[in-house]
C-alpha cells in the first residue's frame, strides 16, 4: 500500500494512481484519517472529523473509478472544509459558542458542487470565530497551530485549512477571504491559496463576515491543485445576490502557457514599505525568477493605493450589522477580542462608510487602469513572517499593514504562493493578482513560477 | 482618534466596551479611518458608492 508517500503528492498524481490501482481511495482515505488521529492532538486543525462520511464517500468513489468513471479529477480526492461552510447533518459551528450546536439542514454550494464532483469530506477545519475572532487560550475551540513552529500562528481565518494542508492531513480545503482569510494562512503555512473575483464562487451557506468584501475559494499545496478545485467551484449560484453569471474558463490547460511576454506591474508604494528584510529579498528573488521566466517586470503606481486601509471600516460596518443583534442579547457568547473588534463597527458612522465605498470605488478604478498596462499584479502576501501567539495575545501587538485587504477592496483574483523561508524555517510568500475574471493568467503564473522553484516541495517536520 | 473620542462615540451608539480593550479598538478604528479623515470629500470625484465587479457587462 503506497500511501505514506502518498500524503504530500498532488491531486493529479493521485488521480493517476487511482486509475493505474496503485492506490484507491479507501486506501487513501484511511491513511489520511490515521494521520489525522495522530496528529490532531498537536495541531488542532480539525473541529470535527466525520471518519465515517469520509469512508462512504471513499468507496462510493473507488465504486465509480472499477466502473470506469474517471470524469472528475476530484473524485476520491481527500479534501477539509472550513467550518464556516453549511454542511447537511454536520455541525457547522463557525468557531463560534453561537452555533456550537447548529446542525444545518443543506450544503452550501461549494460543498455541494466538492462533493458532487467526487470529492471526500474528511471533516471540518477550525476557523477563527466567525472568520475574525482570534482564539485566545480558553476560547471553546482551541486555535490551530503552525505545523512549521508550533509556537507560530498558522494565520487566519482559515487557519485550520493551512494547517492541515501544511501537515498533509488533506488535499485541498475551502478557505473563505473577507481581508485575506485564504491568503494569510497559504502565506504562514507555506501553501498556495486563491481568493477568486468577488462573485465568481458561491457564498450561499456561507456564515457571513461582510457581504461586500466575502470572498469564498480553494485552498491547496499546489497552484495546480488550487485550479482543479476552482474548475469545480466557480459558476453562477442563482442563490447568491453577488454571484456573477460570467463563463466559467479552463484553468488547468492554460496552466502550461508560461509567462513569456506577460506584463507584470510591481506597486512598491504601500505593498513593499515596512517589508521585513527575509520578505524583501524573498520577494525580489521571485521577481528575478519571473523576469528569467520571459515575463516583463515593471515597476507600476496606483495613485490611491493609501486609501486601502479604509477596507477595515467597510468589515467593521457590515459585520456589525450582520452580528448587532446576538451581540447584544448574547455578548457573553462572543469571544473576547472578537466581541470588541464587531462592536467597533458600530461606532462608524453612516457618512464614514459611504466614503470608504467612495474610496473603494477609487481604488477599483485605479486598478483597473493600472491593469490596463500591465496583466497582473505581483506584491509580498504579507510584510513579515508568521507571529508567535505569545506577541499577538499581547494587547499592545501591533499587526503588520494587511497586504491583502486591497484586493478585497478590489474584488480583483489572487492567489498567493510560497517563494522560499525565513532563515528558522517559516514560510514566506507573494500574490499575483490579475483583471476581474481572470484566474486563468493568474494560476498560469503562479503555476509557472511553483514549477521553477521547489518551496511547494518542501514539508514540516510534524 | 483619542480615548474621549473613542468614549464619546460609545456613548452615541450604546455600546460598552471592556476597559481594557479600548487601546485595541482605538487603534483599529484610528487604522481604519485615517483616509477617510485624510480624504476630501468635496475633491474627490463623484463616485458612487457603489461596486461592481464584472469586466464584461454581466453585472454582479
Amino acid at each position: 500500500m503506497a500511501t505514506d508517500d502518498a500524503v504530500y503528492a498532488t491531486i493529479r498524481d493521485i488521480g493517476g494512481r487511482f486509475r493505474k490501482k496503485t492506490l484507491s481511495p479507501v486506501e487513501l482515505t484511511r491513511a489520511l484519517l490515521e494521520r489525522i488521529e495522530r496528529l490532531e492532538p498537536t495541531l488542532h486543525a480539525f473541529v470535527t472529523v466525520t471518519a465515517d462520511r469520509a469512508l462512504a464517500d471513499a468507496k462510493a468513489a473507488e465504486t465509480a473509478l472499477a466502473r470506469g468513471d474517471i470524469s472528475s479529477p476530484l473524485l476520491g480526492i481527500p479534501l477539509g472544509y472550513k467550518d464556516i461552510y453549511a454542511t447537511r447533518g454536520v455541525v457547522t459551528s463557525g468557531g463560534s459558542a453561537l452555533l456550537a450546536d447548529w446542525v444545518p439542514d443543506a450544503d452550501s454550494t461549494c460543498v455541494a458542487r466538492l462533493q458532487k464532483a467526487g470529492a471526500v469530506m474528511l471533516g471540518k477545519l477550525i476557523t477563527h470565530e466567525f472568520a475574525f475572532g482570534i482564539q485566545f487560550p480558553g476560547h471553546r475551540f482551541p486555535a490551530a497551530k503552525n505545523p512549521w513552529d508550533l509556537e507560530r500562528m498558522p494565520g487566519g481565518s482559515s487557519s485550520g485549512s493551512g494547517t492541515a494542508l501544511a501537515a498533509g492531513m488533506a488535499f485541498g480545503a475551502l478557505g473563505s477571504d473577507t481581508g485575506g482569510s485564504i491568503r494569510g494562512p497559504a502565506s504562514f503555512c507555506g501553501i498556495a491559496g486563491l481568493k477568486p473575483t468577488y462573485g465568481r464562487c458561491s457564498r450561499t451557506g456561507v456564515l457571513t463576515l461582510s457581504w461586500t468584501l466575502d470572498h469564498t475559494g480553494p485552498m491547496a499545496r499546489t497552484v495546480e491543485d488550487c485550479a482543479y478545485l476552482l474548475q469545480a467551484l466557480a459558476g453562477h449560484d442563482p442563490a447568491d445576490p453577488a454571484s456573477s453569471r460570467e463563463p466559467v474558463g479552463d484553468y488547468i490547460a492554460p496552466l502550461v502557457r508560461g509567462v513569456r511576454n506577460l506584463r507584470i506591474g510591481v506597486p512598491r508604494e504601500y505593498f513593499c514599505e515596512g517589508l521585513d528584510s527575509e520578505v524583501e529579498k524573498a520577494f525580489e528573488q521571485a521577481l528575478t525568477t519571473l523576469r528569467q521566466l520571459g515575463a516583463s517586470v515593471q515597476d507600476v503606481q496606483i495613485p490611491s493605493i493609501k486609501s486601502a486601509p479604509a477596507y477595515m471600516v467597510i468589515l467593521l460596518s457590515e459585520a456589525y450589522a450582520y452580528h448587532e443583534r446576538d451581540l447584544r442579547e448574547h455578548p457573553e457568547l462572543f469571544g473576547e477580542f472578537l466581541r470588541e473588534r464587531i462592536q467597533a463597527g458600530g461606532l462608524i458612522t453612516s457618512s464614514e462608510y459611504v466614503q470608504a465605498q467612495r474610496l473603494r470605488a477609487t481604488l477599483q478604478a485605479d486598478m483597473g487602469d493600472v491593469l490596463r498596462r500591465v496583466d497582473l499584479l505581483v506584491t509580498p502576501t504579507s510584510p513579515k513572517p508568521a507571529a508567535t501567539f505569545a506577541a499577538v495575545y499581547d494587547p499592545n501587538y501591533d499587526a503588520p499593514r494587511s497586504n491583502t485587504g486591497p484586493f478585497n477592496m478590489t474584488g480583483l483574483p489572487t492567489l498567493a504562493l510560497p517563494i522560499g523561508f525565513s532563515a528558522s524555517g517559516l514560510p514566506l510568500s507573494m500574490q499575483i493578482t490579475g483583471r476581474p475574471f481572470e484566474e486563468a493568467n493568474v494560476l498560469r503564473a503562479g503555476h509557472t513560477y511553483e514549477q521553477a522553484t521547489d518551496w511547494h516541495k518542501r514539508h514540516p517536520n510534524v | 482618534m483619542t480615548l474621549d473620542e473613542l468614549r464619546d462615540r460609545m456613548k452615541a451608539a450604546r455600546i460598552e466596551i471592556a476597559e481594557n480593550r479600548l487601546e485595541l479598538v482605538r487603534r483599529l478604528l484610528t487604522d481604519a479611518l485615517r483616509p477617510i479623515h485624510e480624504m476630501d470629500s468635496r475633491k474627490v470625484k463623484t463616485l458612487e458608492p457603489c461596486v461592481t465587479f464584472d469586466a464584461r457587462r454581466s453585472g454582479v
